[in-house]
């Protein structure tokens, strides 16, 4: 039995058994490897990847969740050679220690600037606040998002109908 | 169109039950004796009532007696049910010496060498009404009655309704339920006992002053039986030596057609009508028969009695004997039917007809497929019958010649009859648009088809339930879509003998069907209908005595077709024998059936009843194969593991038959003849039906092989000892089929069928008394501990935080989760993917009926939709003050269980503060979830929970389920002991949770 599923804007299909955990399917068959393995309960958030623009924790999503929707990981953020905004502001803010959570921070703050391109800072604070960074960096993770909402505006004025 | 009915308006789609509303309801009471027999009615004498014998029932309630008419009205059915059952009635018996039984039309056998035939065809009076009770309402007010309720003749409803209340037919109304093909009913088969219920209902109307509905249910096949036959028609041959029919006789009992409703003649206007209105012997038509013989006689003998004439009718009766007996002469005395026809033939028209036909049909071509193509449960057949009636002047000439091929297959086990292939010849003068002459034919034939050839929607039939729905559902209690059709009153008998379709052509339909039917069955079928259950009965009559296929050349599945047969009269006896005492003998092993055996949709109904009855839920071990048992469960008694019900020789059922495997299912026997435990929910699937269960084996016996380890149960003593469920199963298990509460709809009886048999709800969902036995009466489906989940009670003890609706219940068993409640896990998970392959009408039926368990409103009001937002609301302000519950809830739970005001993908989507479990007065659903998660795999996008086994210790456990409980559940009580209980449950679970890429 085959799945059909669409990442980064690619059909794939896949021989796979439909419990596996779309995060398996990613790094091992796919060899995408932006999402992290992390806690593998769905609590720390380093698996995130966007499903259909929404953040999801794939380690504990079964991969038959994931077809007929679109998933997008770390890898496939950028559009032609471009960062994505929430990417560039990371890499501006520098923040980042060991860096193994930021894909899940990344992800959060692209699925919530999708939901609400003007956060507060404290919808920020709650949007991120069950993604755990062992390092330290929260302060700098938390400028970082603020900046990706104004870079974020500044590429929407850009090309706002794209 | 009347106006002085009160009822009347009724095209709105509120239907039949807005009637209901305002009837009252009457049930009739019939003389312990009542027969038509000979054109003659008699019944037992009505001596008196003793109205007394009701003083003990309160509520208003009428009885009517009228000449030997008795019925009672009341103010619901279940009241005049009582009241009918208790009123005392005295008749005085007038019975016949010698009760002749006239419908009875025995298989005949034949008596080679061949000289001479005498066979005798019959007609009922009445056709059955289905198996579909339905509502007849009457109302009488004003010189004017509405009749609601199915007929198929109308005109000779009228006339008796006419004559029943000395209205003029055009002060009667009548309004079909039935809503499609009334040109067709109308030149049906025959009256059929609708029409006795729609004259005791007018009846009744009349007496009491107001609407009354009378419910048409099986009680009315009473009155089948003792009207018998309308018709006969004995037919004699001699033979001359070269095989033509030298002397040809023929005679009819009764020329004019159709009995009058019983109520008619109890009441005695009857008998008023006949000697008023109908002087006899003054119709005498001399039957019309389109071949020469060199000494014939014809003769029928005209009935005043029988009040009504239908010239459609006469002749399809007609042509149904004398073809039917042709047949038989041309097989008994080994000639091609057609070839003898023709030989005593001369009209040059009717021969080229029948050639032509005969060409077009490949006639000579056997009907036989070799035996690898036809599956061996069906016999195949060919059969042929022609008519040519005269026109209403009598020229022959000027008359309509129609020739008929019809291919039936005949299903050997269930009697299903399939009209294959019909081709149909017609000669209908010059000026016929011919094309449109076939597609007429064609739509009529089919369409004529249906009725004696018994696909009767009823409450175990597979399919999307939309006829079910368009057809039923708009006579039974529920509101209907679809408007009543009104019969035109202008209708007569003329007209519809005006209509050159109507009479000749469908003369041969009946007749080329019983032919088809003997070529493929060698049975001879002297009385329509032909329903399924005749079919089936006959076959295994012939199968009993030994005598199968008399004149029949041997074909080459003879063997099998006997062995059979066999099978299916030895499953009845074994049924029986079980039932009656503690019967235990092995059944002799076979081989296991070929896989073509069963057609595919035989198959495929099987996979619909085995996913109904989740099968596999229970006979596969967790990541084993499916149906190859091996699971475990643990009883109060000890452990049980399910079995192989794989069709493997040596470790599963390929060495069953049918009749071990329905012993099995109805009785709790396995094969070799010792008990098995109610684990197996033999205990439910004793309701289901015949086909239901005939499909599941051809199903199970189309699954490839697996060979599978034996389990040993472990077993306290006694249990131990199998032969004692012989006495449990006495004190325990009722083996009766499912029965249908005529009370209530389609959709319920469906829901019930399902829910109470297949489905099995109740082996989960009732609680059992220390014998392992399912309580019942309010304990039903009042929830019970399985495998160390709790099944919640689905009556009116439910927990729910918000009530369950219809609607709710739909949503949970079909998408696996309702917005209101949660999502299914544990056991019902695999029950809710077993649902998906039902189709949309028999989940909905299943929700219909739990939800009548739980006494659940049809859809959620404004009011529990509020109430749910306020609990989801107060549980996001107040967390208790629960330090380590709540730090475990932040850390683990709360990235999917709170909302964070951003749309995520993967959490969840109901909120705990409506999940049923929180709110249940035990914990066990809620340790379970958080140890081994939630898992729905078969139903994508619903509950995927990882289980935290193997991250929280016992006392982690007990923090967290202690906290949801306050935080979610705040007005219920705190659970008691609740790490004793995780440490229970704790056992059988593993890592859930799937490993580290």
């Amino acid at each position: 039995m085959t799945l059909k599923l669409t990442i980064n804007g690619q059909e794939r299909e896949l021989a796979v058994p439909p419990q596996t955990p779309l995060l398996n399917v990613l790094r091992n068959d796919l060899s995408l490897n932006g999402p992290k393995y992390g806690c593998g309960l769905g609590e720390c958030g380093a698996c995130s990847v966007l499903i259909d623009g929404m953040a999801a924790r794939s380690c504990v999503l079964p991969v038959s969740a994931a077809v007929g929707h679109n998933v997008t990981t770390l890898d496939g953020l950028a559009q032609n050679g471009q960062l994505d905004p929430v990417q560039q502001a990371f890499i501006d803010a520098q923040a980042a220690q060991c860096g193994y959570c930021l894909n899940g921070m990344i992800i959060t703050v692209r699925g919530l600037l999708n939901h609400n391109a003007q956060p507060t800072a404290e919808q920020i604070r709650a949007a991120l606040e069950h993604n755990l960074c062992r390092c330290g960096t929260h302060v700098e993770i938390l400028q970082a998002a603020e900046r990706a909402v104004v870079i974020n505006a500044v590429a929407l004025e850009e090309a706002p109908y794209e | 169109m009347s106006d002085g009915s009160m009822l009347n308006g009724q095209q709105a789609p509120a239907g039949t039950s807005a009637l209901l509303s305002k009837a009252r309801y009457g049930v009739v009471v019939r003389p312990p004796f009542y027969r038509w027999s000979d054109g003659r009615f008699a019944s037992d004498r009505l001596v008196g009532v003793d109205k007394n014998s009701l003083a003990s029932l309160s509520g208003p309630i009428d009885v009517v007696v009228e000449g030997d008419f008795v019925g009672v009205v009341a103010d619901s059915l279940a009241l005049a049910t009582d009241a009918a059952k208790q009123l005392k009635v005295e008749w005085r018996t007038v019975r016949q010496a010698a009760d002749k039984s006239p419908a009875k039309m025995p298989v005949e056998e034949s008596h080679p060498p061949y000289a001479s035939a005498s066979h005798a065809y019959g007609w009922p009076s009445r056709m059955r009404w289905g198996n579909h009770p339905s509502w007849v309402i009457a109302d009488y007010s004003d010189q004017q009655l509405s009749v609601w309720g199915p007929t198929a003749t109308p005109v000779a409803l009228k006339q008796d309704l006419s004559r029943l209340t000395a209205l003029d037919v055009s002060q009667i109304e009548l309004y079909s339920a039935v809503n499609n093909h009334s040109t067709q009913q109308a030149s049906g088969l025959g009256r059929h006992c609708g029409d006795d219920a729609a004259v005791d209902a007018a009846l009744m109307s009349r007496a009491v002053g107001s609407p009354v509905a009378v419910w048409l249910d099986a009680r009315y096949a009473k009155d089948v039986e003792a009207l018998g036959q309308a018709q006969r028609i004995t037919l004699n041959a001699d033979l001359s030596s070269d095989g033509e029919i030298a002397r040809y006789r023929y005679q009819q009992a009764n020329l004019t057609g159709e009995v009058a409703a019983v109520g008619l003649w109890l009441s005695g206007a009857a008998a008023i009508a006949e000697l008023t209105e109908f002087p006899s012997g003054d119709n005498d038509t001399p039957p019309f028969s389109p071949y020469v013989f060199r000494d014939q006689y014809l003769a029928a003998r005209s009935q005043p009695a029988s009040l009504t004439t239908n010239p459609t009718l006469t002749g399809i009766q007609q042509a149904f004997a004398r073809e039917s007996f042709l047949d038989e002469v041309a097989r008994e005395s080994e000639q091609d039917p057609i070839a003898l026809r023709l030989r005593h033939l001369e009209d040059a028209r009717g021969i080229e007809l029948i050639e032509s036909v005969a060409k077009r049909a490949e006639w000579q071509r056997p009907s036989d497929q070799p035996a690898d193509s036809l599956p061996r449960q069906l016999m195949r057949g060919r059969g042929f019958a022609y008519s040519q009636l005269p026109d209403r002047d009598q020229r022959v000439e000027a008359g309509v010649r129609s020739a008929w091929i019809a291919d039936v297959e005949v299903n050997r086990i269930t009697g299903d009859v399939q009209l294959t292939r019909l081709v149909v010849g017609q000669d209908a003068g010059p000026d016929i648009d011919t094309a449109r002459l076939q597609q007429t034919l064609q739509a009529r034939v089919l369409g004529e088809a249906r009725p004696f050839l018994g696909h009767e929607p009823r409450f175990d039939e597979w399919g999307d339930g939309s006829r079910a729905l368009t057809k039923h559902e708009s006579s039974a209690l529920a509101p209907t879509t679809s408007s009543p059709t009104i019969y035109s009153p202008s209708a007569s008998v003329a007209a519809v003998g005006e209509d050159v379709l109507t009479g000749a052509e469908l003369s041969p339909g009946v007749a080329v069907i019983a032919n088809a039917l003997f070529d493929a069955t060698g049975l001879r079928f002297r009385q329509p209908p032909f329903t399924a259950n005749r079919v089936r009965q006959a076959l295994e009559e012939s199968a009993i005595e030994g005598s199968g296929r008399p004149s029949k050349p041997v074909k080459q599945s003879r063997s099998t077709k006997r062995r059979w047969l066999a099978a299916a009269a030895f499953t009845t006896i074994a049924g029986t024998a079980a039932m009656a005492w503690p019967w235990k003998g092995a059944i002799a092993p076979v081989s296991r059936p070929a896989a073509n055996l069963y057609s595919a949709e035989t198959i495929e109904r099987g996979r619909l009843v085995a996913a109904a009855g989740d099968c596999a839920a229970c006979h596969t071990s967790e990541g084993g194969v499916t149906n190859v048992g091996g699971r475990a469960f643990e009883t109060p008694f000890g452990t049980l593991f399910s079995t192989n019900i794989t069709p493997d020789e040596v470790t599963g059922i390929g060495q069953w038959s049918y009749a071990a495997f329905e012993r099995a299912m109805r009785h709790g026997i396995s094969r070799d003849g010792s008990h098995l435990y109610p684990a197996f929910p033999y205990t439910a699937f004793a309701k289901t039906s015949d086909a239901d269960l005939q499909a599941l084996y051809a199903y199970l016996m189309a699954q490839p092989p697996v060979a599978a380890e034996k389990n040993t149960n472990e077993l306290s003593f006694p249990f131990s000892v199998r032969a004692l469920m012989a006495g449990w199963n006495t004190l325990y298990h009722n083996p009766a089929p499912f029965q249908p509460d005529p009370m209530q709809s389609e959709l319920y009886n469906r829901g019930a069928y399902l829910a109470e048999g297949l489905g099995h709800c109740s082996a989960c969902h009732s609680p059992r008394n220390a014998m392992g036995a399912e309580k019942s009466g309010g304990a039903y489906l009042a929830g019970a501990f399985v495998d160390g989940w709790e099944a919640p009670p689905l009556n009116t003890l439910s927990r729910a935080p918000v009530p369950w609706s219809e609607a709710s219940l739909y949503d949970y068993l079909r998408q696996g989760e309702s917005a209101l409640h949660g999502v299914a896990s544990g056991p019902m998970a695999p029950v809710v993917a077993g649902l998906g392959e039902l189709p949309e009408y028999d989940v909905r039926a299943i929700a219909h009926y739990v939800a009548a368990q739980m006494q659940a409103p049809t859809g959620n009001s404004d009011a529990d939709v509020a109430g749910a937002e306020q609990r989801v609301a107060s549980a996001a302000l107040s967390a208790p003050e629960l330090e380590a519950g709540e730090r475990l809830f932040e850390g683990s739970c709360a990235a999917c269980h709170v909302a964070s005001g951003v749309p995520t993908f993967s959490s969840a989507r109901i909120n705990l503060a409506l999940n049923t479990n929180l709110h249940s007065d035990h914990p066990d659903n809620v340790i379970q979830s958080i140890l081994g998660g939630v898992h729905a795999e078969h139903v994508p996008g619903v509950g995927n929970m990882p289980g935290f086994a193997d991250s929280f210790s016992n006392t982690q456990v007990a923090d967290l389920a202690t906290y949801l409980r306050a935080r979610f559940a705040p007005e219920k009580a705190p659970w008691q002991q609740v790490e004793q209980r995780i440490a229970d449950l704790r056992q059988p679970h593993h890592n859930n949770t799937h490993s580290t890429p």
